[in-house]
């Protein structure tokens, strides 16, 4: 499904990720599978439980017990992230992916100078760069995520959380990793601020020609941010196009009702909820997992589990492929 | 002016100057606001972390004594209350807080969270009686009685707890609902309809709200006037319509040019009508917590830092709110031709009230 102008940066088949309980296995994730483009911005937006940080972690090799990788694959260039050994994966890390994770801002070592901090981690990847070369490193990765180069000498207690977030995103970045993921960078941030870090991350992008995973459930941050959308709900990829076609025409009924219950600036007093919960992880209903809340049920729906499907495809372009795991779109319209 | 049933007089609320601050941090300077007592409404307070909102909503809850200034219920300052008096103001005006993870006690079914406070204030009901509240009241919110009672709080999604704690405050009969960020930590699907309970409870059972957000389109959806905090200052008051659609102070611009809205057609940063910000918005430097501080006690604008239209006046005065437009006030020195307010003044636009003048 490659078209000409989609080359491809990371390559995810098939993505299972269970957590080993005493209950039994909760399936975090289950079967996922995406092309994340080169250079290209991609959400993945989901509530709670819908494994959207499982599927950050696992891309990172960094899921811990009682969690496992079951099976998938993940091409990035001349790596597959998940059969490298664990040494192989932690020089992959910072170097060809790298993580922003959840509450950076509250990583950082409070009694270590945030230039240090950046410095650690060049130190783990490379030998050698020491002294006033380092120093010239840290202060451009500190221009980079757009802060003053005295910013080195401070500890984090003395950064307000924008620049922290910022830190966090200049260690991510240290190694011009390829492939970035944002988990939820800016959800602990004032909305004014926010923007200013996304624009930031996205201006780092630019400058390292890396492609991004954003992940998160704020769709209006995805509205603003991404070039295309995934949408996952109870461990699966449901939906996933062109942000813009996503959001004015969802194809899975989820994405339909989840795109109505948000607020906006046209409607007062009016709320649209979704009705029902989301399904146990450990014990999910037959069939589609969003069949017992959605409205459009049809028969097959309580018995046979969707796959993403193409519903609207391009052969030049994955760009601007449309797909979806419901039965209601089957086969592809043009 | 009209009788008031929870109001807020110019309250001031200050924080340190201890034994090892250097310096008082003031939470809330000199704000006013009030529910009217022949009608329910829902008023929102929104503002960014250290804004000062939620310092507001616990002074309104009696909480904390305000530093100056005073809260009064139906008329009588909250420490002249003697204590049925003050068991009344306990009853009648509840709260709903953010975290609906950590006010649960875990060793409890969520029965006894609800069944707690049915005995302490209605201790003539029968059990079968308060049974039956618990259950109308589930119901008013959405939860089934069965799905609910008999578990743990961890059986629970937020969702659900957030409602029961909806829930909770309605056992009460309370004619104020004080609701502080009772949806940022619950999911999308699940965050219109616990606002919607809320709308709904407000609605049917003529309970007012105050809806303490950082989130002004939730704030927009819900409420009918809002205040606009800024650094412990209410920079912006009145109807919600013109406060989110054209606002008037600097302050509320930026914010409402930085909402992150789902609709591609609206780039980030733009007004909502299109026009695109003014080349400094937003810009300025990004503050540190001693920044922060420091601003506080100067006596300028609390935005004069970060504000594209700063002029000299800015540094030396902290504006007043002043009337801008028929039930809205801003604090700004760019409207400073239009009349000032009294504090009754603010009080009654904050409700959406007759006009301030």
């Amino acid at each position: 499904m490659t078209g000409n102008r989609s080359r491809v940066a990371l390559s995810v088949e098939d993505l299972r990720v269970h957590y080993h309980t005493e209950r039994g296995a909760i399936r975090a994730v289950e079967g996922v599978s995406f092309d994340l483009l080169a250079g290209e911005r991609l959400g993945l937006v989901g509530e709670s439980g819908s494994g959207k940080t499982t599927t950050a972690m696992a891309l990172m090799r960094l899921i811990r017990p009682p969690g496992r990788i079951e099976s998938g694959r993940a091409q990035l260039g001349d790596l597959e992230l998940l059969s490298l050994s664990d040494e192989q994966m932690r020089q992959a890390r910072f170097a060809h992916i790298s993580l922003i994770p959840q509450g950076v801002m509250n990583s950082l070592n409070p009694v270590m100078r945030v230039g240090a901090q950046i410095a650690d981690t060049i130190q783990a990847h490379e030998q050698g760069p020491g002294g006033e070369k380092m120093r010239a490193r840290v202060s451009d990765l500190l221009s980079l995520v757009e802060l003053d180069p005295d910013t080195a000498q401070m500890y984090p207690h003395e950064l307000s959380g924008g620049m922290k977030q910022r830190v966090g995103m200049a260690i991510s970045v240290a190694l011009r990793p390829q492939v970035i993921i944002a988990d939820e960078p800016t959800s602990a941030l004032d909305v004014v601020v926010q923007k200013r870090v996304m624009d930031t991350l996205f201006r780092v992008q630019g400058e390292l020609d890396a492609a991004v995973i954003l992940v998160g459930h704020d769709m209006g941050l995805m509205a603003q941010c991404v070039d295309r959308l995934g949408v996952m709900y109870a461990g699966r990829l449901v939906e996933l196009g062109p942000v813009q076609q996503l959001l004015e025409q969802p194809l899975h009924p989820y994405t339909r009702l989840l795109v109505s219950s948000l607020p906006s600036l046209d409607r007062r007093g009016e709320f649209r909820g979704i009705p029902g919960l989301p399904p146990s992880l450990l014990d999910p209903p037959a069939g589609c997992p969003f069949h017992p809340r959605c409205p459009e049920a049809i028969d097959g729906c309580t018995t046979k589990i969707p796959g993403l499907t193409t519903v609207v495809a391009d052969d030049d372009s994955a760009r601007i492929e449309r797909r979806a795991a419901c039965h209601l779109h089957t086969g592809v319209t043009s | 002016m009209s009788a008031s049933l929870l109001e807020a007089r110019r309250v001031r609320m200050e924080f340190g100057g201890g034994l090892f601050e250097r310096q008082r941090l003031v939470a809330v300077q000199g704000a006013s606001l009030q529910l009217p007592a022949d009608r329910p409404v829902v008023v929102a307070i929104a503002g960014e972390s250290g804004s000062g909102k939620t310092t507001l909503a616990r002074l309104l809850l009696g909480m904390i004594p305000p530093t100056s200034g005073s809260i009064l219920y139906q008329g009588t300052e909250l420490k002249q209350l003697d204590r049925s008096g003050y068991q009344v103001f306990r009853r009648q005006v509840q709260a709903v807080f953010q975290d609906p993870f950590g006010v649960f006690n875990p060793f409890y079914r969520v029965d006894h969270s609800l069944e707690l406070p049915v005995s302490k204030f209605f201790p003539e009901l029968t059990r079968d009686q308060r049974r039956e509240r618990i259950e109308e009241g589930l119901r008013a919110v959405g939860l089934r009685a069965e799905e609910t009672l008999g578990r743990y709080p961890h059986q629970l999604s937020g969702g659900q707890r957030q409602r029961i704690m909806v829930t909770r405050a309605l056992l009460l009969d309370p004619k104020v609902i004080v609701a502080d960020e009772p949806v940022s930590m619950v999911d999308a699907s699940l965050r219109a309809t616990i606002l919607e309970s809320l709308f709904r409870i407000h609605r049917e059972r003529n309970i007012s709200l105050v809806y303490i957000t950082h989130d002004l389109t939730t704030a927009y959806q819900l409420s009918h006037t809002i205040l606009i905090m800024y650094r412990g200052d209410v920079v912006e008051v009145g109807d919600v319509e013109q406060v989110i659609k054209a606002p008037r102070h600097p302050y509320t611009q930026l914010l409402v040019r930085s909402i992150p809205l789902a609709d591609t057609k609206r780039r980030w940063g733009e007004d909502p009508d299109g026009e695109p910000a003014p080349s400094q918005g937003g810009a300025g430097p990004e503050t540190t917590e001693q920044a922060l501080s420091i601003a506080n006690g100067t006596g300028g604008c609390p935005f004069a830092d970060r504000c594209p239209h700063v002029m000299a006046s800015c540094q030396q005065t902290n504006p007043s709110l002043v009337l801008t437009d028929p039930g809205r006030a801003a604090a700004c020195h760019l409207y400073e031709e239009a009349p000032a307010l009294s504090a009754e003044q603010i009080a009654t636009l904050s409700h959406g009230g007759t006009e301030g003048t």
